[in-house]
């Protein structure tokens, strides 16, 4: 089964931009769909890992590189 | 986590609006609900004519570079920030009646981002479980 994989570019967005970027993504994914999100924000990657425990679904993958950070995020807990 | 949160707007220092902004957009990104009570110099903001952003005078000099740094981050404004928030989560935005007598307006002067005037019984009740931030 392939996954359906939903890109947002926050590059360049400050708090709380990046996190409601994904908000926004969430809002429109489904269960299985994975939200693939990049960002400069300082404050990003503690902040998704915040998002990720308050929403329950699933952080893969939390890396950053050259100053972006990428979190790779498997949408689990949507209610049908 | 809080059940909501309860913010108290009073000031009218420009610069009081940008933690306004933010905490209710993170909070509506946590799916907390927020209820805003928009009272003192703030309500002037909530008008349909808004009066010129004013800062506070102690820290006046520090005022083009907050502007230069916010337009270097793109940050957006507290009221798309605001405007935002109302789209993604429970937001509500309410003017305390007090203030809108003394100031003479009604509803039909508020912004649109204003849901209602309500009194300050109104508002505890809707907000108990909820924490208080004040600003």
């Amino acid at each position: 089964m392939s996954e359906n994989i939903i890109k947002v570019d926050a590059r360049g967005m400050a708090c709380p931009g990046p996190i409601s970027a994904l908000t926004r993504a969430y809002r429109k994914a489904k269960n299985g769909d994975i939200i693939e999100i990049l960002a400069t924000d300082p404050g990003f990657k503690p902040d998704v890992q915040a998002w990720v425990e308050r929403t329950k679904n699933e952080l893969l993958e939390l890396t950053e590189e050259g100053g972006v950070i990428k979190a790779r995020i498997k949408v689990t807990a949507k209610k049908a | 986590m809080t059940k909501g949160f309860a913010i108290i707007m009073y000031s009218g220092e420009a610069e009081k609006f940008i933690p306004l902004g933010v905490l209710t957009q993170t909070a509506a990104n946590l799916g907390v609900p927020v209820r805003i009570f928009v009272t003192g110099f703030a309500m002037l903001y909530f008008l349909k004519n808004k009066p010129e952003p004013r800062f506070s005078k102690e820290f006046e000099d520090f005022v083009p570079k907050i502007h230069e740094g916010m337009q270097k981050i793109k940050a957006p404004s507290w009221y798309d920030m605001l405007k935002d928030a109302k789209e993604i989560g429970d937001v509500k935005v309410y003017v305390c009646s007090l203030m809108a007598q003394v100031a003479g307006v009604s509803k039909e002067d508020m912004d649109p981002i204003v849901d209602e005037i309500v009194g300050a019984t109104y508002f505890f009740k809707e907000t108990a479980d909820y924490e208080v931030i004040f600003i």
